[in-house]
Parts: structure tokens; sequence; C-alpha cells
């Protein structure tokens, strides 16, 4: 769970790892209406959306957005420009990105920090599992020593001010 | 074994049966809403010095939803042409794209604020950059008064 949606959310700005998004342009006549109610039923006529949208709303004058569950019509009013959003979660990944981040908080919370806290355990105990030279008296010291110095190195740096 | 199996169905109906019944109550971000009057949109651009700093509790339907992180909705408001930022903590509360369209009740801190242009075109270019869509600095004209309510619970139809 952590260790997938880890890498997954280390690059967040990059593409979004919990949804995949579309966008499909398309073209209807101008909408006619005199209010919001008008323009929404010309638009579902246009579109033949048989459904009524969970809620529509005008951010600006010549823009109407229309939403149903997982899509999003943004209509252009005087041109007829449509574009059609659908969003839809990634499979898997959401959900495992939703526990890494514990969205969902409650119980996960609890579940969470017992997985956190045996990993904490493994890692020191597994420090001493190994005797000999390749244990934390030989080879064990300078593996741990590297693993260590890399972040720490890191934070180092990072308090530089023209550091990246 | 049989019995264990048995328990484990019947916790996991249970689970399943709550969670349903709470979602038809509307599903519960963050903090427990508080106030018991819901401060209209409007109300607040109208007067933003009289309500910076003061807990309200804002309804309306959500119109935008952070896609990266679920860290803020734009809940629409009374007034057409209008909607007001809910920004909480990242990590704290996640909202998830579905909220998006539904009909919300949101309680914060209303939080006043003067942008110079440098910050308004940051913030623009940022916001395009997450939404995949463009900006031009050309629109931004002189300092902008930014309205936002700091959030702490919401409930989501």
């Amino acid at each position: 769970v952590f260790g997938i949606s880890g890498l997954a959310l280390n690059h967040v700005a990059d593409w979004n790892p919990n949804y995949r998004q579309t966008r499909v342009a398309s073209q209807i006549e101008p909408l006619v209406g005199a209010d919001r109610d008008a323009l929404v039923a010309d638009a579902r006529a246009k579109l033949s959306l048989a459904e009524p949208p969970l809620n529509a709303f005008r951010p600006d004058p010549d823009t109407l957005q229309l939403f149903y569950e997982g899509r999003t019509y943004l209509i252009d009013t005087p041109t007829g420009s449509v574009i059609t959003e659908e969003t839809r979660p990634r499979p898997v990944l959401f959900q495992l990105n939703q526990m890494h981040i514990n969205a969902s908080k409650g119980v996960w919370t609890v579940i969470s920090d017992l997985y956190a806290l045996t990993l904490i355990g493994m890692a020191l105990t597994g420090l001493f599992i190994v005797k000999g030279r390749y244990g934390l008296a030989g080879r064990g010291k300078w593996l741990v020593g590297i693993g260590a110095l890399i972040p720490l190195a890191y934070w180092l740096f990072s308090q530089f001010p023209y550091w990246p | 074994m049989r019995r264990q199996v048995t328990a484990a169905v019947v916790v996991m109906v249970g689970l399943v049966a709550g969670l349903a019944a709470q979602e038809a109550q509307g599903k519960k971000y963050g903090a427990d809403l508080t106030l018991t009057e819901v401060t209209k949109v409007s109300e607040i651009y109208a007067n933003p010095e009289k309500y910076s700093g003061k807990r309200v509790q804002v309804a309306g339907p959500i119109v935008d939803v952070c896609e990266m992180m679920g860290c803020w909705l734009a809940i629409g408001s009374d007034q057409e042409f209008q909607t007001i930022r809910f920004k909480v903590e990242d990590g704290v509360i996640v909202f998830p794209m579905s909220t998006k369209g539904r009909n919300a009740k949101v309680e914060g801190v209303i939080s006043v604020e003067t942008l110079t242009e440098a910050q308004q075109i940051a913030q623009g270019e940022e916001m395009a950059r997450e939404q995949k869509t463009t900006f031009d600095p050309k629109t931004v004209k002189g300092p902008k008064v930014s309205v936002m309510i700091k959030g702490e619970g919401a409930i989501v139809f």
C-alpha cells in the first residue's frame, strides 16, 4: 500500500495519481434562454440528456456548467461550444492512495498506525538479525550509514538558500 | 471456524448498512458543523470586512474540487457568477472528485486578503497548471480582495 502509492504520490506535480480525466470537445447550437433554468432545459434538449443534472451553475455570463455523476458539461452559451469532462478514479491506485494519505480517517488511522509501528519494529530488529561480518558490526554498519547519510545530506544541503 | 466466518459476515453487513445510512444523511468531512444559521455567500462578498475572522456556515453546490489533493472546494453562491473557496489544510480533509456537482454545507472561518497583481498571476498560473487550462495575465488589473473560508468541516449531500 505505502510503497506503490508512495511512488504515485511522489509525482503528483506531473500527473494525477488518483483520477483519470478526459476532456472531449463538441459543438451544439448556441443556447437560448432568459434564465438559468431555461438554459439548462435548452442544453439538455440539444445534448439529448434525458436525466436532469445533479446541479447547474453559471460561473460567468457566457458559461453554463451541468453536473452529472462523474461527468461535467461546460457549455459556452453564445457559441454552443461544449467541453465534456469525465473523471474516473484510477482502479486500485485510487484506493491505495486514499489509504496512504488516510483520507477516510476513523478506524484506518489505528490500522495504519499499527502498520507503521510494525515497519519501525521490523527495521530496528532487522539491524540485529544478521550476525558476523555481514551484520551490524561488519558490512551492516556501512549500509546503515549510507541509508542514514543520504536523507541527512539532502536535509543539510536544502538549508542552503540557493539549493533547489 | 463457521462461527467466526458468520460473525465476520455479520460485522461486514452491519458496517455496510451503517455506512449506507450515513450516506443518506450526507457524508461528513472533518469537524462537526456547530452553527445553526447559514450565511449567504453574496452577503459575505457584500460585507467582507464584517465577516473577516468570523466563523460561518455556507450552503451551496460544489462547482469545483481540487483535483490533486482534494484540499479545496469551490462553493457556488446564491447569486450567479459568484463562488467562494473553501480551503482545508492539506491531508486533514480530503474531498474526492465525486463530490463535484453535489450540494454541501460547509463551516469555517472567513479570511479576507488583498492580493497584489503578482500574487493573482501566480495563483492563476497555478490553477491553470492544475486544471490543464490557460491563464492570461492581462486579465489581472490591480489589487483584488480575496475572500475564502478556512475550512474545518463539511457535509456533502
